[in-house]
């Protein structure tokens, strides 16, 4: 499903941002990336999504070959994959209901299929009622979750999610971590780059801990810090 | 691309062209001085051809004969115009007696002392020929010079060279015409990327998200080509209906200056019968310096 060999990322300023990195995510797997802040976390993703091209290596994203990639192609990789932020990258002129509709208007889903789908991605993330707020009328947690239900309307085999909770409460990151397990035992591949303990200890799933730049662990069911 | 794509993209262009109202207007104001100020260099242009073409067909061929010219030899030449116009290379002609000659210098000298020692005997007889179209000068001022009656001292014709003069100046005005032209496409180009760059700019988060989710480069594209036609087509439509406005106000202003001048052959041309053209190429130009300026501006600042 997502394959890195032997990745190394450099920056057009010198910084490395990935080093020498191979790892193997499987079709279904619920994966956090964590490391200190600048350890490579977001490069990390951003290589997957084609965000930034690998310097060396390859990186193998849905039978997407990475390296070299020609630029037609990319609309399509990313189109494989969700993507959500921090930030939650909504467009403040559109409402919640428009935007989850803009990813498939985007993909050129026919009218019928987006009055079918968006309701359901609405649902799924529990905001039916605020379908027709602006994301300035939503909470943080609320504008994730219209974020979480754009990245999933198409239905990309791949979410990813670089750090969902880290302008939210410890409440309201919950409910998102929640989501994201949710969508994942639903079948979707699910990655997320985070710094939180708390989150990580409590689910118990795969970790790829990155140190500048390196993966110094790989760990099924892994805590945040190394137990021994 | 599908059809329901085309009109979302359509669409999201027209709103794009809406809510930036002022950055819209800037552009299409540029888009209209650009397009007028064309418009009247091509209608000074149009102005000075039609009348050019005027005055060649008011010319008249004067031919002079010996003064000592036999009859024989005067009915030589009458044959020949007569024949000429029963060809249709003349439309008509007149002919001046040596009596008319005489009375006609003296009309024209008011002063008595020169006309002394001058009488109609000794003045020449001459035609004063009008042309069906001015290309048959040449020839039949070749013709005309065959005749021994006729006096070729002085030269057959009308002032030529300065028709030829002014149509060398028309020549040089057009090419000027075309330099200005180029200039003004590329500065309009120019601006309305500058627009275009703006609102690429204020919506760069926009189209950040548009990549995320896998839009194609084209679909990302076409707003602003959108946005950019319809500047275009604006602006034409704005800059058409303010150079017929100025033309005809113009023409009516100077038509009478023209006509208290005496100068009753030049005629400012009616707007009615270039409007068409004039539409047109406003239409054209604007479409494709907007359609240009923002495909530019989004190939340079969207990297798409
Ligand atoms: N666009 C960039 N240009 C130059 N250096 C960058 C860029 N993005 C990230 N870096 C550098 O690469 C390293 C890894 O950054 P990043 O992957 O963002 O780490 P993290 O997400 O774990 O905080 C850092 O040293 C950062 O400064
Ligand atoms: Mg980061």
């Amino acid at each position: 499903m997502i394959r890195f060999v032997d990745t190394t990322k450099v920056y057009s300023n010198g910084v490395v941002g990935l080093k020498n990195v191979t790892v193997n995510i499987e079709k279904g797997e619920f994966v956090f990336v964590i490391g200190a802040s600048g350890s490579g976390k977001s490069t990390f993703l951003k290589l997957i999504m084609h965000e930034e091209a690998p310097t060396e290596g390859e990186v193998y994203v849905n039978g997407y070959s990475i390296h070299n990639m020609p630029r037609s192609e990319i609309p399509y990789l990313r189109r494989s994959l969700g993507v959500v932020f921090q930030d939650f990258r909504l467009l403040p002129n559109k409402t919640a209901y428009e935007n989850v509709a803009f990813a498939m208007q985007i993909v050129e889903a026919s009218p019928r299929e987006i009055r079918r789908q968006v309701p359901l991605a609405l649902a799924l993330v529990g905001l039916s009622k605020k379908a027709k707020a602006y994301p300035n009328q939503m909470s943080g947690g609320e504008q994730q979750r219209i974020a979480l239900a754009r990245a999933l309307v198409n239905n990309p085999s791949v979410l990813i999610a670089d750090e969902p909770t880290g302008n939210l409460d410890p409440k309201t990151s919950w409910e998102i971590i929640n989501l994201l397990e949710e969508i994942n035992q639903r079948g979707t591949t699910v990655v997320v780059a985070t710094h939180e303990k708390d989150i990580v200890d409590t689910l118990k799933k795969r970790v790829i801990v990155l140190d500048r730049g390196e993966i110094i662990r790989d760990e099924q069911k892994g805590l945040y810090l190394n137990e021994n | 691309m599908k059809i329901r794509t085309l009109r979302l993209l359509a669409k999201e262009g027209t709103n794009n062209l809406y809510k930036n109202k002022l950055m819209s207007l800037a552009s299409i104001m540029t888009v209209v001085a650009a397009l007028f100020f064309l418009g009247i260099v091509l209608l000074i242009a149009v102005n000075i051809t039609s009348n050019i073409e005027a005055m060649k067909r008011d010319l008249d061929i004067t031919v002079f004969l010996k003064v000592d010219a036999s009859d024989f030899e005067r009915e030589e030449v009458i044959a020949y115009i007569e024949r000429e116009k029963e060809a249709g290379v003349i439309s008509q002609y007149r002919m001046e007696t040596k009596e008319q000659a005489y009375e006609n210098i003296k009309s024209e000298l008011k002063n008595e002392a020169l006309l002394k020692g001058l009488s109609a005997e000794n003045l020449p007889e001459s035609f004063y020929i009008k042309l069906t179209d001015p290309a048959y000068s040449d020839e039949v001022i070749v013709q005309l010079t065959k005749f021994t009656g006729v006096n070729t001292e002085y030269g057959i014709g009308y002032n030529k060279s300065g028709l030829e003069r002014l149509e060398k100046i028309l020549k040089v005005f057009n090419y000027i015409v075309m330099v200005i032209l180029v200039i003004l496409m590329v500065i309009a180009v120019f601006l309305i990327s500058n627009t275009i760059r703006l609102t690429v700019y204020a919506r760069r988060r926009e189209i950040e998200i548009m990549k995320y989710v896998g839009a194609l480069d084209s679909f990302i594209r076409w707003p602003f080509i959108v946005e950019g036609i319809l500047i275009g087509f604006v602006g034409a439509l704005a800059s058409f209906f303010a150079t017929s406005q100025a033309y005809t106000w113009l023409q009516n202003v100077l038509n009478s200056i023209l006509s208290s001048m005496g100068l009753s052959t030049l005629r400012i041309i009616e707007f009615s019968p270039v409007a068409l053209h004039i539409f047109a190429i406003y239409a054209i130009f604007g479409v494709m310096i907007g359609g240009v300026g923002s495909i530019l501006s989004v190939r340079k600042h969207l990297n798409v």
